[in-house]
């Protein structure tokens, strides 16, 4: 039953066809979204690209430079790592903190919903001034875990929002208390109620979060330069060395930042199977 | 010594008293009934017993020791919500299984006893679906049954039967009694429908603005309230306001009405006398009847409920309903004039605060 909810038969029947405006407007948006990441891609492996209208040859010269370049190996490690650990971070942070809010201090909530839009007001470039200045001593001044923590910061709105919606979509206090009754403690209610439930908004947030590190230049930048240097940084280096290079510097990213997020959905559907395979009509 | 004692029980929200000074001795294997308006405490109560809320004052002895002290998942006392609170990502075995787990229950005990409360709530077939795969009231059989699957000390309810619709409470309120009373085990039963209290308990506890007003058998509760908000509470009461004028008359509304003894009372002493709408008799022609009031009126409103009829009754300017049952009372309607017939034992007088 629950599947169908959303398309009543009536409306199905009658399914309107688009109008030209409609299509017109979906193929504005497709272009406008889609040209400069093929743009990107083509560029990759052009060999010459400015007197035409398709470039003049193609070649993989452009990804072997790319990946013999000699930070090649050691930036993609550093974004890996600063992006998983902002993950593991900020749901460490965020997850338990969301849950609290909810179930025992609903009053907070509003407090926290304006907290955690304010990442997106401060500027990136005064964050990370601000910390290098307040940070300015040993272990933290520029070292990669301020960044990580700056990092955190800039991308909770992304952890949170998602989870906040999950918890809210479950009564988290009655279950707790439904658990707490048959004798689970506090852990136990998290990990074998809380967290299930919500796995959904915790996979969509850490997907964010991971793509929006994954990409994160003004903050590494910043705070650590060349003392962590992460792919982004390389990529922008090479765009003044050689456009085709970074090109295809852009286009490995996008790869990993898509593998990761299907990696993530994949664990999430597999999650998800034994429910939605016994979803039958009572 | 009672099973369960609530001794001088005191909570408030926000300087606002939700609890007052709540006394009260619950004896093994009996269902006792909160009953009361929304806001009167009872739910407020229920959670202290079950130790989501704090007391500010007073103790909780469970079998003669204090529980107060301890957390709600050590104090081994069942509990189902007005929300079922079935765990959406388990099955209903798994559901059922959670407290054995959390209690380390053997694999081989675990197993044979979720298939006895699977039997006793008569949902064996349903094990292997999830929780929005059940109707209302099969999740709620779930929710009972997952909450004694572990045997607890009490089975706290809250509102247990208020999401589900008519029919499906009248026949789950008896499936609860009949589990209750097949273990014998300890309840407290919170609900804001009187009909539901009365059928379903041993005793009631009515209560409003965080006190009890009454605590009785359904019988006494209803047959006898002490106080005018039970009268009212409890099923329907005509009200008739007026001063002691005599050992057995009231003076009301320029009626004169006579009732049972009222030594009790002061003359001229504001009262009022409450009489029960399925106590009145009507009758077309004025009779002299023994021991009865017989009053005039002139009917406003007829009101089919089914079993009965309900009458609106203008009785000098006054509201009085009577209930009549079509069998055993002359065809009426609207306009006419009637006799209403109510005997003195079935006035009950009551003396007004203010």
């Amino acid at each position: 039953m629950s599947q169908r909810r959303s398309s009543p038969q009536g409306a199905k029947s009658k399914k309107a066809r688009p109008t030209g405006w409609q299509i017109a407007m979906v193929g504005f948006f497709l272009f406008y979204m889609f040209v400069p990441i093929l743009s990107t891609y083509v560029f990759s492996v052009a060999t010459r690209w400015d007197r035409t209208i398709l470039p003049e040859g193609y070649t993989l010269e452009f990804y072997q430079r790319a990946f013999s370049a000699s930070y090649f190996a050691s930036t993609l490690r550093n974004s890996l790592i600063l992006s998983i650990a902002t993950v593991l971070v900020s749901l460490l942070f965020i997850v338990p903190t969301a849950y609290w809010v909810h179930t025992r201090l609903p009053r907070a909530k509003p407090m926290l919903d304006v907290l955690m839009i304010l990442p997106f007001g401060i500027p990136t470039v005064v964050l990370a001034l601000a910390l290098v200045q307040v940070y300015n001593f040993a272990p933290l001044a520029r070292s990669p875990f301020l960044l990580i923590g700056a990092v955190v910061v800039y991308s909770m709105p992304f952890m949170y929002r998602p989870v906040s919606n999950a918890i809210q979509a479950i009564d988290t206090r009655v279950l707790t208390e439904a658990a707490q009754s048959l004798g689970a403690n506090i852990f136990q209610v998290l990990k074998l109620i809380i967290i299930p439930n919500i796995l959904t908004g915790i996979l969509s947030g850490s997907l964010l979060v991971f793509a929006t590190v994954f990409a994160e230049y003004t903050l590494t930048s910043l705070i650590v330069g060349a003392r962590f240097k992460t792919f982004p940084l390389l990529l922008v280096e090479f765009t003044r060395i050689n456009g085709n290079v970074a090109a295809a510097f852009s286009v490995i990213s996008f790869t990993i930042a898509w593998l990761v997020s299907l990696l993530i959905l994949w664990v999430g559907s597999k999650g998800q199977t034994t429910k939605t395979e016994t979803v039958q009509a009572r | 010594m009672a099973y369960l004692e609530l001794k001088n029980v005191n909570k408030s929200f926000a300087g606002v008293g939700a609890v007052k000074d709540f006394s009260l001795d619950i004896e093994k294997g009996c269902l006792v009934a909160f009953l009361g308006p929304s806001g009167c405490g009872k739910t407020t109560t229920l959670r202290m017993i079950a130790g989501f809320e704090q007391l500010d004052s007073g103790s909780i002895l469970l079998d003669g020791s204090d529980i107060v002290p301890v957390p709600p998942n050590r104090r081994d006392i069942g509990m189902v919500f007005q929300a079922y609170a079935l765990f959406p990502n388990m099955t209903v075995r798994e559901n059922i299984a959670f407290g054995l787990k959390m209690k380390k229950t053997l694999k081989a005990d675990l197993d044979r006893r979720v298939d006895e409360v699977l039997e006793m709530v008569r949902l064996k077939d349903t094990e292997k679906r999830y929780p929005h795969q059940l109707s209302g009231g099969q999740q709620q059989r779930i929710a009972l049954a997952r909450a004694l699957a572990v045997q607890p000390r009490i089975l706290l309810l809250d509102e247990p039967l208020s999401a589900l619709d008519a029919e499906v409470r009248v026949a789950l309120r008896g499936e609860i009694r009949r589990i209750q009373s097949e273990l014998a085990i300890t309840t407290v039963y919170v609900t804001h429908d009187q009909e539901e209290a009365l059928s379903i308990s041993d005793k009631v506890v009515v209560m409003n603005k965080g006190n009890i007003e009454q605590v009785g058998t359904p019988e006494e509760i209803y047959r006898a309230p002490r106080t005018r908000f039970v009268a009212t509470f409890i099923g329907t009461a005509n009200q008739f306001p007026g001063q002691v004028v005599g050992q057995n008359t009231v003076i009301s509304n320029n009626l004169e009405l006579y009732t049972c003894d009222l030594s009790g009372f002061a003359a001229g002493q504001s009262v009022v006398v409450l009489v029960r709408p399925e106590n009145i008799q009507v009758q077309a022609e004025k009779s002299q009847p023994e021991h009865a009031n017989h009053i005039a009126g002139v009917i406003e409103t007829i009101t089919f409920h089914g079993a009965i009829t309900r009458l609106g009754v203008n009785v000098n300017g006054a509201r009085v309903v009577a209930d009549i049952t079509v069998a055993n009372t002359d065809p009426v309607c609207l306009n006419q004039k009637i006799w209403l017939t109510f005997p003195v034992d079935a006035c009950q007088v009551m003396a007004v605060d203010e």
